[in-house]
């Protein structure tokens, strides 16, 4: 009965705390498209420019045209792929491409020479002594320029041998490892981020414990007969709900931006859950620290930054491990909770691994989680909960 | 027949509180009896919410004893309703839910929580904002709210720490009427430097000053043994210091008499005969008399005495 009171009542101020709540539940989803933002806009980008000087030649009263050809197979090329990221634009002035060359509005420059449709015709008869001279300009300093001339030679030397009918003289097969072939660097993201929407919820959760400290209705909570494990199990139960619906909202924004969902449900809510009990209990601890919401907001800022880029949340962090335990690598950053979630969200979300594989990391997740609940309950009913 | 002896549900026995060198509450001793309303009257400072917060247990005591009737913690709780000097409550929840969420803490079964809060907020003037949250009420109203989650478990005994503090005079007489009402079922302990409040309210006073009990009675003995019946106030336009105290020891000869500022507080048996020849004596000492009052004894009176300072100093 009191613990469904407290439940109540720490739904209706949460709920009533709109500023907090938006705050923490626009957090994830914010990260998650700011992050979008950030992939799409650092995405490479090779503009390469044609110019076709060839002036045809007459096959068997048939006009043809191979530097028009070979523009048109460049733009089919491209267009097949997706992940190809080149943009080919047809020029005829040369100066002006230069211009554009030196203002790096164009990493590289083609140029097909007049006879190349005459030196392909007599190439497949076998009867052409010297190559057609195709000039590539651009800045070789320029990364952009290399990859951009590599793949035009590439692609003519594709073309030609379409164009005369020769065979390869060797096949290169390319095979991804694990998943990584079909996943991007914002998918790579998204777990990190999901889990750093949990760590939001720090704030919220610390200021619904001193809230009461800070109005000092603590004192009405002391002297009724409530005891502090009902009033921090009512307060953790509404701070769950608050942190699935944070996790669930980012992973949305995710899908939306592209995200593909791999992995259990029932293994994600429970990653979900057991992160969401975890920062709750290392709120008790800061809640234990302080008086006010404001000193929430300074002192809260500490742990914030540490679980935010030292656990792989706002990016994929590594280091080495200190020592091994039953083959799980323990480390420094490993004390903090949201490393293992994160581990873990990566097994089950980019590797498509299953329950069994997350074992270690859960029960890493729960030793934490059990070691801040302790300390935080033991601080905050000592600081702030017992009666003289 | 013999008069029953009053039953003793709290009794207080060198009490001490000391915050490093300040001895905030110095050895004090009392008893509380059922059905009484038992008032500590003293200056701000003088250590009655110190003494407060440590029946209600919200200090520990540095020394001494506080029984109940020898319960235990969790009896006590639920004995004790407490309405603290500064306004408590739940800004976010509106008057009715804090009241009944107050009221599952004590584990009051719903219906009777629910009925009892509505209950409450009647007989304290709020039902018309028993659905407005705590944070938008007024002070006076915030005030009552306050005294209505001291009450919501129905406590055998209930402290009160200024109750009267902030209120308009309305709410004040409500507030008032409220508590007497309360008495006949419950024992109260009110604190307030407001000696009216007192003298209004309480069945017996103690007067703290210090940290330390100067003398417990009931208002009525305490205005009728310390004293001497009438007090009359003369309020000088003071000349010069040394000036003041010649006057003052002249006049010694006759009258008790204390100096508070600009105030002379003369006191006497049948004053009013004897107005004329006081005033003529300030005067002809070269004094200008700004105002006259004569009244009977009050407990302020009695605090002067007893401390030779007054209560708002």
């Amino acid at each position: 009965m009191k613990l469904l009171s407290i439940i109540i009542k720490s739904l209706k101020e949460q709920w009533r705390s709109f500023w907090i709540l938006i705050l923490t539940l626009s957090m994830g989803p914010f990260f998650i498209f700011v992050y979008y933002l950030i992939i799409e806009t650092s995405k490479p980008h090779y503009d390469v420019a044609i110019i076709n000087n060839d002036k045809g030649y007459i096959l068997r009263s048939e006009p043809l045209n191979k530097g028009e050809e070979f523009i048109l197979f460049f733009t089919g090329s491209v267009k097949d792929s997706v992940n190809m990221p080149f943009f080919i634009k047809k020029a005829h002035d040369k100066t002006d491409v230069l211009q554009s060359l030196k203002n790096k509005k164009t990493d590289a420059l083609v140029i097909i020479p007049e006879d190349f449709s005459e030196h392909l015709v007599k190439q497949q008869d076998g009867d052409s002594t010297t190559p057609a001279e195709i000039q590539f300009y651009g800045d070789l300093t320029n990364v952009n320029y290399l990859l951009s001339a590599l793949w035009a030679n590439e692609t003519m030397n594709s073309f030609i041998k379409v164009s005369t009918g020769s065979e390869d003289l060797i096949k290169i097969s390319e095979t991804g490892i694990g998943t990584s072939s079909n996943i991007s660097d914002f998918d790579m993201i998204v777990p990190g981020l999901l889990i750093l929407s949990v760590i939001m919820l720090m704030f919220t959760a610390t200021i619904a414990f001193i809230s009461e400290v800070e109005n000092k209705t603590i004192i009405r909570l002391k002297l009724s007969r409530i005891s502090t494990f009902e009033f921090i199990t009512g307060i953790t139960a509404v701070q769950i709900i608050v942190g699935i619906i944070s996790i669930l909202l980012t992973l949305l924004t995710a899908v939306i931006l592209g995200f593909e969902f791999h992995g259990s449900a029932a293994v994600f809510i429970l990653i979900a859950i057991l992160t969401s009990i975890s920062m709750i209990a290392f709120s008790l601890i800061i809640a234990a620290l302080t008086k006010t919401a404001n000193e929430v907001l300074i002192v809260g800022n500490f742990p914030l930054f540490l679980f935010m880029f030292f656990t792989g949340a706002a990016f994929p962090f590594r280091s080495e491990g200190l020592f091994s335990l039953f083959g799980y690598p323990v480390t420094l950053q490993g004390l903090m909770s949201p490393t293992h979630a994160i581990s873990a969200l990566n097994k089950i979300m980019i590797m498509q691994m299953k329950l069994g594989d997350i074992i270690p990391e859960i029960i890493a997740l729960i030793i934490l989680t059990v070691i801040y609940f302790l300390t935080g309950i033991i601080l905050y009913r000592k600081r702030h909960m017992t009666l003289k | 027949m013999s008069v029953p002896t009053p039953e003793t549900i709290i009794k207080i026995t060198g009490l001490k509180k000391s915050f490093k060198d300040l001895a905030a509450v110095d050895n004090i001793s009392f008893e509380v009896c059922k059905g009484e309303i038992f008032g500590l009257l003293g200056p701000n400072g003088a250590g009655k919410t110190t003494t407060i917060n440590m029946i209600c247990g919200l200090l520990p005591a540095s020394d001494g004893k506080i029984d109940f009737q020898s319960r235990e913690l969790k009896e006590i709780k639920s004995l004790i309703g407490y309405c603290p000097q500064e306004n408590i409550y739940f800004p976010k929840l509106t008057c009715f839910e804090q009241l009944v969420f107050m009221g599952n803490l004590y584990d009051i079964p719903s219906d009777r929580c629910r009925e009892r809060a509505m209950g409450l907020l009647e007989m304290l003037g709020l039902i018309n904002k028993s659905k407005v949250c705590a944070k938008n009420l007024s002070g006076g109203m915030k005030r009552r709210l306050n005294i209505a989650l001291a009450l919501i478990h129905d406590p055998g005994i209930l402290i009160l720490d200024e109750p009267e503090a902030g209120l308009d005079p309305q709410s004040r007489v409500l507030v008032r009427n409220f508590i007497k009402s309360l008495s006949k079922e419950k024992t109260i302990i009110l604190t307030s430097h407001n000696m009216d409040e007192v003298d209004r309210l309480a069945d017996r006073v103690a007067i703290m000053d210090y940290g330390k009990i100067m003398l417990i009675d009931t208002p009525y003995n305490l205005k009728n043994s310390i004293g001497e019946g009438d007090v009359l106030e003369i309020e000088i336009i003071e000349e010069s210091a040394d000036k003041t105290a010649a006057l003052i020891s002249v006049l010694k000869h006759e009258y008790n008499i204390i100096q508070s500022g600009n105030l002379l507080i003369i006191k006497a048996i049948h004053l009013i005969d004897k107005i004329h020849g006081i005033t003529s004596s300030i005067k002809e000492a070269g004094f200008t008399i700004k105002e006259t009052k004569l009244r009977e004894n009050t407990l302020e009176d009695v605090f002067i005495h007893l401390t030779g300072r007054m209560l708002r100093q």
